[in-house]
């Protein structure tokens, strides 16, 4: 139960910046995920909360209290590591109960078993307590980590990745169970994933983060459809998202969009008025159109207005299917059905459903602007207000 | 089982049943000796009259027990010592990085390369004059050469087998760092140090050239003293005999309780892998 702060926290290994004045609020009992590419410095702040780095520069405060001089014992924090950290030489009923048998937080045996049976039944490892970490799987081992921290009652859980190494159907499970215990505990979640849909479906806020910078922090709608710039935009989203490198021509009162791949077919941009403001600012009007592949469509019959290009390839994933185009040089990725019949390299039209795009400047790849940023905004605010209404409750 | 497999089977045992004599002969010889009388010594090999008069030459009319002492006082000594320091070395070798750190390890290495010979008398010297000569604490402290850095390699690599994250681990569950050490460390070097610290007593033990030349008159540890069996005049080769098996002892019954504790791949399952 406690809010985490980061002031201008820096760290440095040897020559190497791990984090670059990083600024994070987490507030009381929120779920608060770390998504990024591998090596983006995510561990490196769980480390850094949990007391086990210190920072170079910057403060770090649990509760409103600076906690940099606080020894890892002393600031009652859990955490589950990456490679799980399990000692190999107890059983998995000694490992779970390790944190109460601590002189930090001390607690008679009676105590413990129920602690430990009970993790143990979360965790769904209660058949295993008598074995050691080497007669476990990586799954097993996992969850017995993550039952080592759920064990007690911390200021906070830190997660490094606590899912990767479980199945899929597992997974799935787990996701929702974290979320529902985490919901109950009330206890406040730090969570690192690289992967973007249990980023998605967990957090209630999500900080995105990249070569040891926070990108941007923002709940998941967010950043979804607004997000800071090209990079969060192609990490959230699977398939990812469609960047068409596109010169804009001013004409009257709006705009055409000429794609460098089929400069031939100029695209006409609906009009929006605060969108249409932006783009004016910029010099050279040459822009990144993002474009989900959700909103492309196609057709194996000339249309209207289509842009023609050639069947790629075509993967099924599950429940649906991504169809990739070919015009010229670019590849554009589309969402179609399962079961399609067709040839690679046969031709394929395809339309843009222009009033869903976002727009990145090409130069530096930041956001410019989306249609309907206004609606976005109000749904982003509704949620927003929900979560903090949620964790309102939590706190009665 | 195939007549073919069988005779494999046979000849295999056959080989290393001779090995065995070829290897153990020697010592059975020298346990025979330690029954003969001096006269009988060179003059027969295995019908003779067995007698315990080397034993009770050896026990009751020698320092023998003396001696024994003083090898056990400096072997225990310099083990210890060896693991007091050598194991927070090692930790320090596993765990850390400092300017120079491989040059460092390896020159505590190279202490074991060159021949004890070489450097005893410079250390002579120094030892005359520094009042360290024929003291436990001399002896102690030359063995260092010996046993310090087989501790601090062999330790440093169950270290370096122990992922960082369960030190770390065992920080977030609450515990201070000697804790730490104890309760979760030391269960998994266990195999290491017990393992090199028993062979480090061994090595201390069958010590020759520094205790002959570092030591000698107040303090005599077996092995030199061993060679006073072989007077000016006469050559008591029985007593010798029981001096030296007596003295191998140690050594073989600790050879035998390494193996026990020569279990790898304890740290197994601990981390992802």
């Amino acid at each position: 139960m406690a809010k985490i702060e980061l002031i201008n926290v820096t760290k440095r290994f040897g020559k190497l910046t791990a984090l670059k004045n990083v600024n994070l609020e987490i507030e009381d009992k929120e779920f608060f995920v770390l998504f990024g590419p591998a090596g983006a410095g995510k561990t490196t702040i769980l480390n850094n909360i949990a007391g086990i780095q210190i920072p170079d520069e910057g403060v770090i405060k649990i509760n409103g209290e600076i906690v940099n001089q606080i020894d890892p014992a002393n600031r009652n924090v859990a955490m589950v590591f990456e490679n799980y950290a399990l000692y190999p030489n107890r059983t998995v009923y000694d490992n779970i109960a390790s944190p109460l048998r601590s002189p930090k937080h001390k607690k008679d045996e009676n105590y413990i078993k129920g602690a430990v049976t009970k993790a143990a039944a979360l965790m769904k490892i209660d058949m295993l307590l008598d074995r050691l970490p080497s007669q476990l799987s990586n799954g097993q081992r996992q969850r017995v980590a993550l039952g080592r921290a759920l064990v007690r009652d911390p200021n906070v859980f830190l997660m490094d990745e606590p899912l990767a190494h479980l199945d899929a159907k597992l997974r799935n499970l787990m996701r929702g169970e974290l979320k529902e215990m985490q919901h109950n505990f009330a206890t406040t979640s730090i969570y690192v994933t690289h992967d973007f849909m249990e980023a998605m479906s967990l957090a209630d806020r999500i900080a995105i983060i990249d070569e040891g910078e926070i990108i941007q922090v923002g709940i998941s709608e967010e950043i979804y459809y607004m997000p800071k710039n090209q990079f969060v935009a192609q990490l959230m989203g699977d398939p990812e998202i469609n960047l068409l490198s596109c010169d804009l021509v001013e004409n009257g009162t709006g705009f055409t969009c000429l794609w460098a791949a089929a400069p031939d077919n100029p695209i006409q941009l609906p009009e929006d008025e605060e969108l249409f403001s932006r783009i004016r600012t910029l010099e050279n009007k040459k822009v990144n159109v993002g474009i989900r592949p959700q909103n492309v469509h196609y057709s194996f019959e000339p249309v209207e207005g289509a842009i023609e290009g050639t069947v790629y390839s075509f993967e099924t994933i599950g429940n649906k299917s991504v169809l990739t185009a070919q015009v010229k040089d670019a590849h554009v990725r589309i969402i179609a059905p399962n079961g399609l019949v067709l040839k690679l390299d046969q031709p394929v039209y395809i339309t843009f459903d222009i009033s869903r795009v976002i727009v990145f400047d090409a130069d530096t790849h930041e956001y410019i602007g989306r249609y309907d940023e206004s609606e976005v905004m109000k749904l982003v605010n509704e949620h927003r207000g929900e979560s903090f209404t949620r964790a309102g409750e939590n706190h009665g | 089982m195939t007549a073919r497999k069988r005779l494999t089977a046979i000849l295999q045992n056959g080989g290393l049943a001779i090995y065995a004599v070829f290897a153990l002969f020697p010592l059975l010889w020298m346990f025979i000796l330690t029954f003969k009388s001096d006269a009988e010594m060179l003059t027969t090999t295995f019908v003779f009259t067995p007698t315990l008069v080397n034993y009770q030459q050896v026990f009751f009319h020698s320092d023998y027990l003396r001696y024994i002492k003083d090898s056990f006082i400096v072997s225990t000594g310099a083990v210890l010592i060896s693991v007091l320091a050598g194991v927070p070395a090692a930790y320090a070798f596993a765990r850390y990085n400092f300017k120079k750190k491989e040059t460092i390890a390896f020159q505590i290495l190279s202490f074991k390369f060159a021949p004890e010979i070489l450097v005893v008398l410079p250390l002579y010297m120094l030892y005359r004059q520094m009042g360290l000569y024929d003291t436990y604490l001399g002896l102690i402290w030359v063995y260092q050469l010996i046993s310090m850095p087989l501790i601090i390699w062999v330790v440093r690599g169950y270290f370096e087998d122990i992922s960082v994250e369960i030190e770390h681990a065992a920080q977030v569950d609450g515990y201070p760092w000697w804790q730490i050490f104890f309760k979760v460390l030391l269960p998994l070097i266990k195999p290491g140090l017990v393992s090199s610290a028993l062979l480090c007593f061994i090595f201390a033990w069958n010590s020759f050239t520094f205790p002959l030349l570092l030591a000698g008159i107040k303090i005599e540890p077996i092995t030199v003293a061993a060679t006073k069996y072989l007077a000016q005049s006469t050559v008591h080769y029985g007593q010798m005999a029981v001096a030296a098996t007596c003295s191998a002892l140690p050594s073989i019954i600790f050879a035998i309780a390494i193996q026990k504790h020569l279990v790898r791949g304890l740290s197994f399952g601990a981390v992802k892998g």
